[in-house]
């Protein structure tokens, strides 16, 4: 408990010096970047979340049990690979001035990308085996029963 | 019209979610953004001119080493967040405990630091991604507010740990993969991807994210890089950040009566680029190495810097300011410490690559020194004199 504290205090202080500086910004910079601040939680929170949620159920229902685990990976790769991706793919920093900046094709690259994910996903959704009874899959599937609602 | 129910903590039903696999994304997600915030120091401390320590000159490729880390490391911790968020996303929902005010007022706290973690590290992963492409869709001014909230994040990551330090511990106790204890129907037809699979999927998008975004540092990764912001390729084999154009430079820097002046308190020395060819020439390999995380080596041709200073009889321990041709920005006018300024590598370069400086990068000529950010390396430098 006490390494607790201690840990703890010594988050509080580096917060606080940052957030002294944050509020030492000039006026303007500081409601734009609380906008901002605030705008990331609710883009993921309040849209990128839910859609991920729509997008199990959709899958859920669509797909075999066994076909589940490599189209999970799958779409983990590619989407989250796809967000780090945003700024080069929309180029919004691109200047005429300057053709050493953003000068690759991002476009055909992430078609590249995205096809080899769904190369990979398709080999390991083929070498899954199907379900053969009560034993099948069980490497994959593990359930500690309750312990959704143990961690607040 | 019925909107639809409002969720409860309870009507997240994945089996797959769960503080063994929460603990262990969020270790991995807690070193990159502990990297990123090391690093992302250092990078803060060569913008300081009143630091009571300068940095080192050495080893020369230090900054390009470290900011590289810096961007790759927080490209790194995009794909470990939402993974991380999605599988804690339930307790977003989770019941308020209203009975007891001890009870309540911990759990509001606890909320508002998850709160401000989220927030800040959303905002830090965002705007630094944006950044690195140059992208600036804010009007707050960068460098001062990514450096007051990376401490916020890296504050409220340091609460968050000692809040969960017995949650983590009884869920590294716990193996990934337990065994089913106790099949519920939902948990009979899951057949979704198992806790391991979940983390090893996580960090191997975080790896992808990496490699395909490194090539703008790591020259053998540009073929695979397919989301490099830079190719490495450029005028004279390499990128530039500001154009002359943007610098506003392309009539004052061809001028045939240009000169540089070095100024000491009230002697002053001018010379012409042919007077700096005149002198000796000295040949240094330094990398050329960016906040935005890019970087490239480089061959630099020209006059040691030390040696001009020499001729104003500048003190060996002054700190030098540096003005360029450049019109507006930030940077046109910098001061360069003594140990850059003195270092036997530090160059008033007229060459790049074994050929004369192309005017995009800094003809007539230009400051190189060893193990420093780009936006320090003065291009269109057109005087240099003693701070007093």
């Amino acid at each position: 408990m006490r390494l607790r504290l201690l840990i703890g205090a010594v988050g509080v202080a580096m917060g606080l010096f940052g957030a002294l500086r944050f509020v030492q910004l000039d006026f303007p910079d500081i409601v734009n970047a609380t906008l901002w601040l605030a705008g990331g939680v609710i883009v993921h929170d309040g849209i990128l979340a839910p859609l991920t949620l729509a997008v199990v159920v959709l899958a859920t229902r669509a797909l075999a049990p066994r076909l589940r685990t490599a189209v999970t990976a799958g779409l983990v790769v590619l989407a989250t690979v796809t967000v780090t991706a945003i700024p080069v793919l929309g180029s919004w920093g691109a200047r005429e001035d300057n053709p050493t900046l953003l000068d690759r094709n991002y476009v055909l690259g992430w078609v590249v990308f995205a096809a080899l994910v769904l190369l990979a996903t398709a080999g390991a959704a083929l070498r899954a085996v199907p379900p053969a009874g009560d034993s099948a899959g069980h490497d994959d599937e593990q359930q500690t029963h309750g312990t959704e609602e143990d961690a607040s | 019209m019925k909107g639809p129910p409002i969720p409860t903590e309870a009507s997240f039903t994945s089996p797959a979610r769960h503080e063994a696999l929460t603990a262990r994304v969020g270790t991995w997600l807690g070193i990159a953004f502990g990297l990123c915030f090391l690093t992302g120091l250092i990078s803060h401390w060569y913008y300081l001119y009143d630091a009571p320590l300068t940095p080192p000159t050495r080893p020369v490729i230090g900054y390009r080493i470290t900011q590289g880390v810096h961007v790759l490391s927080g490209i790194a911790a995009i794909p470990l967040l939402l993974v991380k968020l999605w599988s804690v996303y339930p307790k977003l929902f989770a019941a308020v405990p209203l009975g007891k005010a001890r009870d309540l007022v911990l759990h509001l706290l606890e909320r508002a630091s998850i709160a401000v973690l989220v927030a800040a590290g959303i905002f830090q992963l965002v705007i630094g991604l944006a950044n690195y492409t140059q992208w600036y869709p804010w009007s707050f001014s960068f460098r001062p507010t990514h450096y007051a909230v990376a401490w916020i994040a890296i504050g409220a990551l340091v609460v968050h740990i000692a809040v969960k330090l017995p949650i983590i511990r009884a869920a590294y106790a716990e193996k990934l993969s337990e065994p089913v204890v106790e099949e519920t129907r939902e948990t009979a037809s899951y057949g979704g991807p198992s806790r391991r699979t979940i983390l090893r999927t996580a960090l191997l998008a975080s790896g992808v994210a990496v490699l395909a975004a490194a090539g703008g540092t790591v020259p053998w990764l540009r073929k695979v890089s397919v989301f490099a912001v830079r190719t490495g390729e450029g005028p004279q084999g390499v990128p530039i950040n500001k154009s002359a154009e943007a610098a506003g430079v392309t009539t004052t820097a061809r001028e045939a009566g240009f000169r540089i002046t070095f100024v000491n308190g009230d002697r002053e020395q001018s010379l012409s680029r042919d007077q700096l060819t005149a002198m000796t020439q000295r040949t240094h390999d330094l990398p050329i190495a960016c906040v935005e995380g890019w970087s490239a080596a480089a061959t630099w041709t020209g006059v040691r810097l030390s040696a001009l200073l020499d001729l104003v009889d500048a003190p060996h321990d002054a700190t030098m300011r540096v003005t360029s041709l450049q019109q507006g920005g930030a940077f046109g006018v910098t001061e360069i410490t003594s140990g850059f300024a003195r270092d036997p590598l530090t160059l008033l370069a007229l060459q790049l690559n074994g050929q004369d400086l192309s005017i995009d990068h800094g003809f007539p000529c230009r400051l190189i020194a060893p193990n420093r950010p780009g936006v320090f390396q003065t291009k269109w430098v057109t005087r240099i004199e003693v701070v007093t």
